[in-house]
């Protein structure tokens, strides 16, 4: 168990995201305090060997309602046996789940929002991203060590960020960190001396002790495939929060003498989640495939003529099943009946979605709203049109 | 005359104060890079969106719609929350809450009165929808109904105070690039400007937005809203703390160095002349900036504080550009005789121009803040084009004025140098007076330029970095813009400070025995030069005489 703030490789990681970002500043001594805090959660939990399932997975949370955990009576009446009731969570998210309640609702929204944004970004490939009714969430599919199993893991790790960054600037997590500003030693009130931390940090530090504990639960020999797929699974979660973390835009206001720039004051602002999901679907495009390297240790590029991964690149370690026909074993749906366009070239084509099984082609009324009269939110007037269109799907 | 200081003071003496002045500036600048936190603390934060199912706020109640904490509104998480559509909620009825400060670690924290100061401003989650775009053909107009409320600590928590309500208009300006024209893809929209205190008197503020849509009119349309943030920046305590020990020890420093000075000048015995006045109204003007009046804000709510500070500073930089302008007018050594304010009128004009643009410009600012702390100049038409007014104003005359300073210095230089070549050719007492003269005006350009230029790049240094600045490693680290606002604010002190010292009347006289007593001319001369501070007179004479010659 390795405590990221203070290994040596994770510093160097920070000094280059620090190097990239403004309004960033690396104070191990006082960030130390929310990072120890984690260290001794995660070591405390790792003594607690509890049989992980694979297919186990905290994605669940995404897709139980969680619109009952708004409910804050819920944990004030007792937290813990709420934290063990949640399915998908391995032994240390149990934990942490008790120790930080108010954070799980967040966690939720993260997990269903990775959900969503992975069913948007494979709507029109073989693979939709499709969710099957067990604990696994994406069915037997992420058991292999696929492309789609990075996916996955990324951008689940990246909704995790979000939200809980998000929640954050809410107002609605009360142990949002606050000790990043220096100061001189004697002083307790941090707060009024240099003010308070950011919250996209906070957010990062959260997901990746939270997300990546259940990895760090078990000890694995050297060479072994359940090692291979750990490794694996931290680099992709990685690499799904650096997805937010290292894409936040940085915004400025002048408030000098007469309000000229003497004075500028910036901040980071989230990016949009259809922006991390693009962002991690080009990555996923060009995700690379790996191996052990001769010592079983670590995890080296298969092909030494492509680029070395970096850590924000996807790695997997399987090639992906063929999704074409329906397989129980690899998980695989097929892509019969699914919708196709016929006059496209790309994936979403009828004859590669097919995979030139051809495909039927029918009428169907649509009923469809219209003419619509929309504000910047919420409740839209709309009539109802009915058109007929041909629709196309796979046989 | 009798010289200044600066003239009879040995090299020695003079070395030693040089590099105790130096001394002092670093001080200042380290002060502020290593002590001072950065000046500047941000809070983003995202509001929460309160559901007012009952148009209370339509009705004109002034009820609080609270974030978070007892008595919490009903609040949705999104706009695609599937209640919207189930109980048809409007755009009317949605109410953006935020409560400041944010909790952090644990507990709600509180604002506190050492911040001084809180700009506000709004940030837009505008969506690209296919269906419900924004109007990028024209600007979309705002209005915005605006609430803010406070409480302290040790009031009952739902007993929220009104501070400011208005209504106000903005306009939106946002742009998307063509290949992210995709439905989910966010449009780049510019903030908005919100609200802005002088004061930060109590401890919790409580922020209350609506969005209000009218079938008629076309307001609010801007396409589809999923988040409005509101991002709120105020002074850091701690560097208001540094800031405010600085001003409390440099007040009676340059008040004592005054008074020296004006009784240096009394004790002459001789009417004053115009580079001693201007250099003792600077001083005063100084005192007036250092003088910290800010200790009251910790007990009194003053939130014209900012207005004044502005002002305060703004005098002192016309006085500062109006003392340049005498003391190059007063070295000319030419044959106009000056020595009186109405000489330099033109000159003065330019300065004076400038500054009362900038100050109408600040009036209307945070002069109307002071009554509508959500008032923005900026947000209606004619108030832009008459602050853009303002400000072209005091750019042309500050142009104006640095063309005249730099003629002025010009001419000053062709009078030295065609001086330096007449030099040998005068008499000893006259040649020591306009060396001196020489010696004075080199000495206060060149400190000027150096502290100008110290400015300058100290300035622009903050501009690139954009006041992150790193030094070293991980102990020594040094906050560059609060070293930027501490040093030069200690450098111009400074600066005035050896002016004062230096150019203060000097006790001592020309030695006599350096008098070449063959000139027959030269006592007359002493008598004259001593009776008169600018003796131009003399010198009309003097040349007529040598043409005579």
């Amino acid at each position: 168990m390795s405590d990221d703030c203070t290994g040596p490789v994770s510093l160097w990681d920070y000094d280059k995201m620090e190097g990239r970002r403004r309004g960033r500043r690396t104070d191990c001594m006082s960030r130390g305090a929310l990072c120890w805090g984690w260290t001794l959660v995660i070591l405390l939990l790792s003594m607690e060997t509890r049989a992980v399932y694979a297919l186990d997975m905290w994605w669940q949370l995404g897709v139980q309602g969680f619109e009952t955990w708004k409910n804050p009576q819920m944990f004030m009446l007792g937290a813990h046996p709420i934290c063990t009731q949640l399915k998908g969570l391995s032994g240390g998210q149990v934990r942490f789940c008790q120790l930080y309640h108010d954070h799980m609702p967040s966690i939720g929204r993260g997990a269903k929002m990775g959900i969503g944004e992975c069913q948007w970004q494979f709507r029109l490939r073989r693979w939709n991203c499709s969710t099957v009714a067990d604990s696994s969430v994406f069915g037997p599919v992420i058991k292999i060590a696929s492309r789609e199993a990075a996916f996955t893991h990324a951008i689940s790790a990246a909704g995790v960020v979000h939200a809980v960054s998000r929640s954050c600037r809410e107002g609605d997590l009360n142990s949002c960190g606050c000790s990043r500003a220096r100061r001189p030693r004697d002083l307790h009130r941090d707060w009024i001396w240099g003010g308070c931390g950011d919250n996209i940090e906070y957010g990062y530090q959260f997901g990746r002790a939270f997300v990546d504990v259940r990895e760090r639960e078990r000890n694995h020999p050297r060479n072994s495939r359940p090692l291979a797929r750990m490794l694996m699974n931290l680099h992709n979660n990685e690499a799904g929060r650096k997805a937010v973390y290292n894409y936040a835009k940085v915004e400025c206001k002048c408030h000098g003498v007469s309000g000229s720039c003497a004075l500028k004051t910036c901040w980071q602002q989230l990016p949009s989640f259809r922006e991390v999901g693009d962002r991690l679907r080009d990555r996923y495009d060009g995700a690379t495939e790996i191996k052990f390297n001769s010592r079983g240790l670590k995890l080296v590029r298969k092909n030494k003529r492509y680029n070395k991964p970096s850590k924000e690149d996807l790695i997997y370690l399987d090639r992906s099943p063929n999704y074409c026909l329906a397989n129980g074993e690899t998980g695989s749906l097929g892509t019969v009946g699914r919708m196709c366009n016929r006059h496209s070239a790309g994936m979403d084509g009828c004859n590669l979605m097919c995979c030139g099984r051809g495909y039927n082609t029918f009428k169907r009324k649509l009923v469809e709203r219209c003419h619509c009269k929309f504000h910047w939110c919420c409740f839209v007037k709309c009539k109802t049109c009915e058109r007929i269109v041909d629709v196309h799907t796979c046989k | 005359m009798a010289g200044v200081v600066l003239e009879t003071l040995s090299n020695r003496k003079l070395l030693i104060l040089s590099v105790s002045l130096v001394l002092i500036l670093a001080v200042f600048f380290l002060i502020g890079g290593l002590v001072a936190p950065a000046p500047n603390s941000v809070i983003p934060s995202t509001t929460v969106k309160c559901v007012d199912a009952d148009n209370i706020w339509q009705k004109g109640e002034m009820k609080p719609f609270l974030p978070r904490g007892k008595g919490k509104c009903d609040s949705i998480d999104h706009f695609s929350d599937p209640r919207v559509a189930r109980e048809g909620i409007d755009a009317n009825e949605i109410v953006f809450s935020q409560w400041m400060p944010l909790p952090k670690d644990g507990k709600q924290l509180d604002m506190s009165r050492w911040f001084q100061n809180m700009v506000s401003v709004i940030e837009l989650d505008l969506t690209y929808n296919s269906q419900n775009k924004y109007p990028e053909d024209r600007d979309a107009h705002m209005v915005l109904e605006t609430r803010v409320f406070y409480r302290n600590k040790e009031d009952d928590v739902k007993d929220w105070k009104l501070l400011a309500a208005s209504t106000e208009h903005r306009t939106l300006q946002c742009s998307i690039e063509n290949d992210n024209r995709q439905d989910g893809k966010r449009y780049q929209c510019d903030l908005l400007p919100f609200f802005e205190l002088g004061t930060v008197f109590y401890d919790f503020y409580l922020i209350n937005i609506r969005l209000p849509i009218d079938k008629r009119t076309d307001i609010n349309i801007i396409g589809q809203l999923d988040d409005l943030a509101v991002v709120v920046i105020f002074q850091n305590g701690g560097f208001t703390k540094v800031w405010f020990s600085i001003k409390t020890v440099l007040f009676p420093a340059v008040v004592a160095v005054l008074l020296w000075f004006w009784q240096r000048v009394l004790t002459e015995g001789r009417a004053t002349n115009l580079t001693e006045r201007t250099l003792f109204s600077l001083g005063i003007i100084l005192s007036i900036m250092n003088c910290p009046i800010e200790w009251l804000t910790l007990v009194v709510s003053m939130p014209f504080m900012t207005l004044l500070n502005d002002i305060r500073d703004g005098a002192f930089y016309a006085m500062l550009f109006s003392f340049w302008l005498i003391f190059v007018g007063e070295h000319m050594m030419d044959q106009v005789e000056r020595n009186q304010l109405k000489a330099y009128w033109k000159q003065l004009t330019v300065v004076i121009l400038a500054s009362a643009a900038c100050f109408i410009f600040d009036m209307c600012e945070r002069g109307v803040q002071l009554t509508n702390p959500f008032f923005s100049i900026w947000s209606s038409e004619v108030g832009a084009i008459a602050a853009l007014g303002f400000i072209i104003v005091a750019g042309i005359s500050a142009c104006l004025y640095f063309v005249f300073l730099c003629y002025l210095v010009f001419r000053v230089f062709r009078n030295i140098s065609s001086k330096r070549t007449s030099l040998m050719q005068m008499s000893s007492v006259r040649r020591k007076y306009y060396s001196g003269l020489i010696y004075r005006f080199k000495f206060l350009m060149l400190v000027t330029l150096l502290c100008a230029a110290l400015t300058v790049i100290s300035f622009i240094i903050g501009q690139v970095s954009e006041g992150q600045w790193k030094w070293g490693d991980e102990d020594l680290s040094l906050e560059y813009t609060s070293a930027f606002l501490t040093g030069t604010y200690g450098m111009w002190n400074v600066y005035v400070i050896s002016l004062l010292c230096l150019y203060a009347p000097s006790h001592k006289k020309y030695a006599a025995d350096t008098v070449d007593e063959t000139d027959t001319n030269s006592r007359e001369e002493e008598v004259q030069l001593t009776q008169m501070a600018s003796e131009s007179s003399n010198i009309a004479s003097f040349i007529s005489k040598q043409a005579a010659d």
